[in-house]
Formats: structure tokens, sequence, C-alpha cells
């Protein structure tokens, strides 16, 4: 077998959100199965679907049953059959720092945590979407901080889930994040820092700090926790269970004394964010908690792989696209193969 | 890596009205008090003056890594010294000038996160860097290989040859606070 004709292969178990699937290399065609319809004779169902390079993003050749028998009729995602469109397969590459498009917030609301309300939800996973705020008509001290997404209201609302102060923000825009920046570890805005004989400390966006590594804390005045700015500790506890009050770090930082932590008012504008950043291991530490002692190892996580596209909220769509319902059981193959471009006689 | 992990300090004595603002020498001189807080060593030496027409003496300096975007308003900071009035010439081939104990490289792919204003604009990283900061790591010996296989090892009839490229390196900042990166927006 010749280079450029690798093939791979898996299966999982679909979430009922988009799926993707980080692969060893590029590819060039993409089949997927799903053999959860394929067994059933559910009527609209799609069973396997089809990609090849130069085919539309999010797109793909798929069967389905257009009855509910095991008979199959052939269409693709994007001509859709049943009055509807589905969602099909795209390649991924994550070094593509490009946001998703800019979309209108009507407001952000001061609940405990704040709820970004928008009339265009698309895409966003609960407790899982990273999203970024900017042009807030009032927050100007949360706009272009980057949030993890709690509870998602289908084209209603998102919870901001990892704000512990409530803050109004008024109407702007939100972009999708696609992306966590290349490179492990990452530095992270703080929004809550408590005082405690061990501090805890909560960041805008889930954190992928563990237990052994020490970190740096950097707290502008605006903050008011200043004497907190400059120290370094160790993460001795986590939890990054991505539901609202979760998503912290605790360090062996003693901030009973400190200044409480609050969230700069807006006309604090322009300041530095109070952000923590990961400077290396404690090995002593690591071991006595029985964690690795490479964590702290600086890492490329960018890949190149494919996405699996579904539907969240509409369960109709989502019976037909690559992505499947939730639980679906789902095997794929993917693979290189030359470019043949000689004009057929 | 530096854009991932770094400390960063945001320009905010700019008048642009954004968060951060366009880079302004407070801000230089923010970073270069930093990282002497810091105990960080200069890169580079400074450059004594002489008697030329033009010209003024360089201090000794830190590393500054930009995009080539941030030119326009690097001209315009208070104390900007073009590479051109340098009083020797030699100026490094990237080096478009020098503010304060900052010395500026730029690149057209330097680092840029899109959409990171507050106002919604693109935001300029500007790394910031002292002697060894950061290193890289060759971890098999090879920092990266670029291989071609000729046709006749593809197949009987040599028919196609193959290009692919491997790398075995890491970067690492080796001590936190001698890097910093300082965030502007363009004025």
């Amino acid at each position: 077998m010749s280079d450029n004709t690798i093939i791979q292969q898996g299966t999982f178990v679909a979430t009922g959100n988009d799926v993707i699937l980080p692969l060893r290399n590029d590819v060039d065609w993409v089949k997927v199965y799903n053999l959860t319809n394929i067994a059933a004779a559910t009527q609209w169902a799609g069973l396997d679907f089809y990609w090849q390079r130069g085919m539309a993003q999010d797109d793909a050749i798929t069967s389905y049953h257009a009855a509910a028998t095991q008979a199959v009729s052939l269409s693709t995602c994007a001509t859709g059959y049943n009055g509807a469109v589905y969602r099909g397969i795209s390649l991924l590459d994550s070094s593509d720092q490009t946001l998703g498009p800019a979309i209108a917030v009507t407001n952000v609301t001061a609940a405990n945590p704040p709820l970004a309300l928008t009339a265009n939800t698309a895409n966003v996973i609960a407790n899982s979407t990273i999203i970024r705020l900017y042009s807030l008509a009032t927050g100007q001290q949360m706009s272009s901080m980057d949030f993890s997404v709690g509870a998602v209201v289908a084209n209603t609302s998102m919870a901001l889930a990892h704000m512990p102060q409530p803050l109004a923000g008024g109407a702007g825009f939100y972009r999708i994040v696609n992306y966590n920046p290349l490179y492990y570890p990452r530095r992270r805005w703080i929004t809550g820092i408590t005082n405690a004989a061990q501090a805890v400390i909560r960041t805008s966006v889930t954190h992928d700090f563990h237990v052994g590594e020490q970190v740096r804390f950097i707290v502008p005045a605006a903050f008011g926790m200043t004497q907190m700015n400059g120290l370094t500790g160790t993460v001795v506890a986590r939890n990054v269970i991505g539901t609202t009050g979760n998503n912290t770090l605790t360090v062996d930082i003693d901030s009973t004394a400190f200044t409480a932590f609050a969230f700069p008012l807006a006309a604090a504008a322009p300041f530095t964010y109070a952000y923590v950043v990961p400077v290396g291991e404690n090995t002593g530490a690591a071991l006595t908690l029985g964690t690795n002692i490479l964590d702290d190892a600086t890492v490329n996580t960018g890949f190149l792989g494919i996405r699996l596209g579904t539907d969240n909220v509409t369960a109709a769509i989502a019976l037909g696209s690559a992505g499947g319902t939730a639980n679906d059981v789902i095997r794929w193959i993917a693979g290189k193969s030359f470019a043949h471009n000689v004009v057929p006689l | 890596m530096l854009a991932s992990t770094a400390s960063i300090i945001n320009c905010v004595a700019g008048v642009n009205g954004d968060t951060p603002t366009e880079i302004t020498r407070a801000d230089v001189d923010e970073v270069v008090r930093t990282l002497l807080n810091n105990n960080a060593y200069t890169v580079l030496d400074n450059i004594e003056g002489q008697d030329k027409f033009g010209t003024a003496p360089v201090r000794d300096a830190y590393f500054a890594l930009c995009s080539s975007n941030l030119t326009g308003n690097l001209d315009a900071v208070q104390g900007f010294i073009h590479k051109n009035n340098y009083p020797q010439t030699g100026g490094l081939r990237s080096e478009w000038g020098s503010i304060g104990n900052l010395r500026f490289l730029v690149s057209s792919i330097g680092s840029v996160t899109p959409v990171g204003s507050m106002l919604g604009a693109n935001v300029y990283n500007i790394f910031c860097v002292g002697m060894e900061a950061y290193a890289c790591i060759e971890q098999d010996g090879y920092s990266a290989q670029f291989i071609y296989r000729p046709p006749i090892y593809d197949g009987p009839l040599a028919l196609n040859a193959s290009v692919g490229y491997k790398f075995a390196e890491v970067p690492r900042i080796t001590n936190d606070l001698w890097v910093l990166n300082l965030r502007a927006t363009l004025a």
C-alpha cells in the first residue's frame, strides 16, 4: 500500500451534540454508519453518510428510511428530505482561531450567574461551548472575556456559568470560540477568589489545571484582592464539572485576611483582567497527591479532524444527521486517497 | 505557546476608547519596569551614541515580538527610534525600531487574537522577552525533519513521490516572570 492511503476507523456512542473526532492525519473521505438507525425501521432516520474532499462542509451523501420499513432511499444532507435539511460532515483544523459569526445579545442580566439573552443559540452546547462577549453597552468590564456557557434555553438565554458576581451588561454581541488556545497549559481569566485558609479560585472558562501544578496569580488593583497579586500556589484540589458553581481550583494560599475579590465596575475600564498563569509543577505535592508529575508539560493540542453535525434541540433533524441522536451507536472509517484529476474519456 | 500561556499586560494608557488601548510610552514603561523588577536580563546590549546627524543612542533592550500591522502605531509612540536612526548600521533584519528598553521585531505572522478587545477589535500580542525566558527542547536530537521519498520507493512502477514533515520539538517558558504579553489594539 502506498503512502496517502492511510485508513482509520472507530466507534462511539452519540451524545446528542456535535461529535468531534481528532484524527492522526488529514482525511480525503469519511464514511459514517449509524448502527442504531440501521437496526431500527424508523421513518426519516439517517443510516449512513459519505463525504469526500471537494464536497461542501457539513454536507454528506446519505441514505435513510423513507418509510417505517427497512427500505432505503438516497439524498444529501444539504438537499435533505421530508422538507428538512440535515447536518453532515465537516473537516476541522484547530489551528484556525477564527471565531464564529457575530450574534446579537439583547441583554446581560444581573442574575447569579448572569444570563446572556439572545434570539440565536445555534451551535451553543450547554456546559461545553465557550463564547466571547464584546461591545456590551453597559458591561465594559466583561466585554472581550471568554465564558464557558452553562444552562442554555434554546434561542432565549445562555448562563455565564462561572461568573459568580451578578453584573448587568446591556446589549452587545457574542461569538463562539471554536477552539481553545493551541498550547496547554493555558492562562485563564479569574472571576472569583474566596477568602479561605485554602483559597478557591473560579475561572471564566472551564480550566484544565491539575492537582500538583504551580500557578501564579495576577490580580490588578481594580479587583480588590491585591495581596494575591504575584503569589504562586500549588493546586491541591480541582472541580471542573462544567455546571454552575463548579469549575474551581483550590490552592495552598491562605487568603483569609486578604481584601475581598470584587469584579470591577464598568467605569474601571480599561484595565488588565485578573488571571491565573501556569508556572510549573510542585513535584513533591504531585507525588503526595498521587498525580502525574508531568501534568504541567507543554503540549500542542492542535488537531486535524472531522465534525459529525447534529441538532441538540430538534430531534427530527438529529435523526437524519451524521452526529445522530443521544445513545446512537455509530461507526466510522476515514482515509486518504490520491486525487485523480484525469479528464474522463 | 506564548499566546496560550504567557502573563499579560493590557495597554491602558491610550485614547482609542477600547480595552486594551493602542500602545503608548506609558505601557512600554510599565512592561520594562515589570521585567526589571522580575530581574530579567536584557537580550541586546546598548548602542553607543555617535556624532552623526539624526541618530540617537539605543538602550540595552528586551525583545518585543509583534505583528507588522503595529508598525504605524509604533512610529507614533513617544521616544520611538527607527532603526535607520541608530548610530550604527546593523539593526536586525526584522527589527522596526526601539522604544525605551524594548526593541521591536515585526513579522507578518505576528500573534493576533481575533475579536479580542472590549469593542470587538483584533488584539495584537506583543511578546516582551528577557534573556532565556523561553526555550525550545529538541526531543529526539532534531527539531524538525522534511522528508522526501522519490518515486522509486513507492512501488514497482515508481509512479508517486511523497513529501512530509515531522516535529520533535517542544517550546517551554523557562521563567514566566521574564516574558510578558503586552496586548494592544490599533489606534
